[in-house]
């Protein structure tokens, strides 16, 4: 159990420190930056307060923090693979999927750090400018509060570390760098519209007799949205929004995450083949 | 010599329609270099990923029969390529990490002691051949496999790898290595096999080897293997 978390440890470690020297992220993050505090100075949410500005730049979120992901994560495992790093780890006792759990872990801290960042700077901004109405707990609807806030960044992060998993089981499929970023805008558009149009394609061409919430809740992006308006959103609705099921939400993330980290695990171990 | 370290017994290997290996079997005995030689396409790099364990044969079957060990074998591929961005320091202490080795002595067994802090992007073909060996050897694996070690080496460096070769089968390594250099092979090798078309042609020592014609090597290797056309066609795929 040591000896595989020292090559958990060896594998997070290295791209946790390629993270850190990579101007690439630095860049990404100041981009990310500029899109939310530009939406939210636009739509005048930090003056308003907590639940104002995640509506100001929540559609931009869902959009964009999938991008950053698929970003950091597209090349994670393609690029072990087209150097034949994965062919020498391969005589090491390193087991497949401590390598993809090192590999997805050192790049969900970069990638929490380039999302998370700004959304938490932008948090400050509103804490400093927020209106007389914010109060840190919201005990009744209407009621605006930085721990709504915090939720929606929790979830954000959720959504983000989702994206990178279906990023990183992307890469390990991938066997040269044109093909990751082929297959990487493929899995973008079907994390971002795609799984959302097969729901609703579904729907209304009866092909499943489904609650909308339960099947909307199996999308990665409509669970994400999902969950900010029945959780964070929901003080500004005199009523439950209904938007999708809370439970089937929060498992459908969880379940595509550990699919796809399933997915890169079979993918190293086909490689024999 | 010593007993076979590896073993691989009626081994062949397909790619679609094409025939890679045919029933080819080698033995790979600890304290010698045996190295695998033959034309472009002849199978040599899918006979090394096949006693690696890095690709499957499509019949027969490999095992390693060594001394018990936390990493069994240690692999060089054909063009060792590093991440970007990292020393040669933290390279080594990247892979010496997976098995709990010293990345130091790693380095000063390869002679690159001297330059631990050189971004491995700025070393050259055969420093980063070296570092390739010296990620080869973490874990201390009985059974080295190097994929053409030499290739696009200059002399000297080419030398100083198959010298570092000899000094592991030396010190009872069992040294298997792919290579189109037939002088280096004949002074450092124990133990040549002679691959053609995905067969074994012949499996000897140098010296026997030699005799067959009364010259160099390459003389007895250039009776041994036909050109032909079709070789080509199966380097492509057999990569």
């Amino acid at each position: 159990m040591t000896r595989r978390f020292d090559a958990f440890w060896a594998v997070f470690a290295r791209e946790v420190r390629g993270a850190a020297r990579s101007r690439t992220y630095l860049l990404l993050g100041f981009a990310l930056t500029l899109v939310v505090f530009g939406l939210a100075q636009a739509g005048d949410g930090p003056s308003a307060g907590y639940i104002p500005t995640v509506v100001d730049v929540l559609l931009v979120v869902e959009v964009l923090v999938p991008a950053v992901a698929f970003a950091v994560g597209y090349r994670s495992i393609a690029d072990d693979e087209i150097r034949g790093t994965l062919d020498v780890l391969a005589t090491y006792p390193l087991p497949p999927w401590v390598y993809v759990a090192g590999v997805y872990a050192g790049r969900a801290v970069a990638l929490l750090s380039v999302v998370l960042v700004p959304l938490v700077v932008l948090g400050a901004v509103v804490a400093v400018s927020a209106g007389p109405a914010t109060t840190v707990f919201a005990t009744h609807r209407g009621v605006d509060s930085p721990l709504l806030y915090v939720r929606f960044l929790a979830l954000t992060a959720a959504f983000a570390c989702t994206a990178l998993a279906i990023a990183v089981a992307i890469s390990a499929l991938a066997d040269s760098r044109r093909r990751a970023i082929l297959l990487a805008l493929v899995g973008l558009l079907v994390v971002v519209v795609g799984a959302d149009v097969t729901v609703l394609r579904a729907l209304t061409g009866g092909l499943v007799d489904a609650d909308l919430g339960i099947l909307l809740g199996l999308s990665p992006a409509s669970a994400y949205r999902g969950l900010v308006f029945e959780t964070v959103l929901y003080v500004a609705f005199s009523e439950r929004a209904g938007f999708v099921s809370v439970p089937v939400a929060g498992i459908g993330l969880l379940g595509w995450s550990v699919a796809s980290l399933l997915v890169a695990t079979l993918a190293i171990m086909g490689r024999r083949a | 010599m010593t007993d076979a370290y590896l073993r691989a017994t009626g081994v062949s290997r397909t790619f679609g329609d094409v025939t890679a290996l045919a029933d080819v079997s080698v033995e790979i005995p600890g304290g010698s270099v045996v190295a695998l030689i033959g034309p472009n396409g002849s199978g040599k790099t899918t006979l090394l990923r096949i006693l690696c364990g890095l690709l499957s044969p499509s019949d027969g079957d490999v095992s390693y029969e060594g001394p018990p060990a936390t990493r069994p074998l240690g692999y060089l591929p054909q063009a060792p390529t590093f991440r970007p961005g990292y020393t040669t320091a933290e390279t080594a202490a990247f892979y010496a990490r997976l098995v709990d080795d010293d990345p130091t002595e790693l380095l000063e067994r390869v002679g690159l002691g001297a330059v631990p802090d050189r971004p491995v992007e700025a070393l050259s073909g055969g420093m980063t051949r070296l570092l390739g060996i010296a990620q080869a050897l973490a874990g201390d694996p009985p059974v080295m496999a190097l994929d053409e070690p030499a290739s696009g080496l200059d002399p000297v460096m080419s030398r100083r790898v198959f010298d570092i070769l000899e000094a592991l089968a030396d010190g009872g390594r069992a040294v298997v290595v792919t290579s189109h250099d037939l002088p280096l092979v004949e002074r450092a090798a124990d133990r040549i096999v002679v691959l053609d078309r995905g067969s074994v042609v012949v499996a000897d020592t140098p010296a026997a080897l030699r005799e067959r014609t009364g010259g160099p090597l390459h003389e007895t290797f250039t009776s041994l293997v036909e050109a032909d056309d079709t070789v080509s066609i199966r380097t492509e795929a057999t990569r």
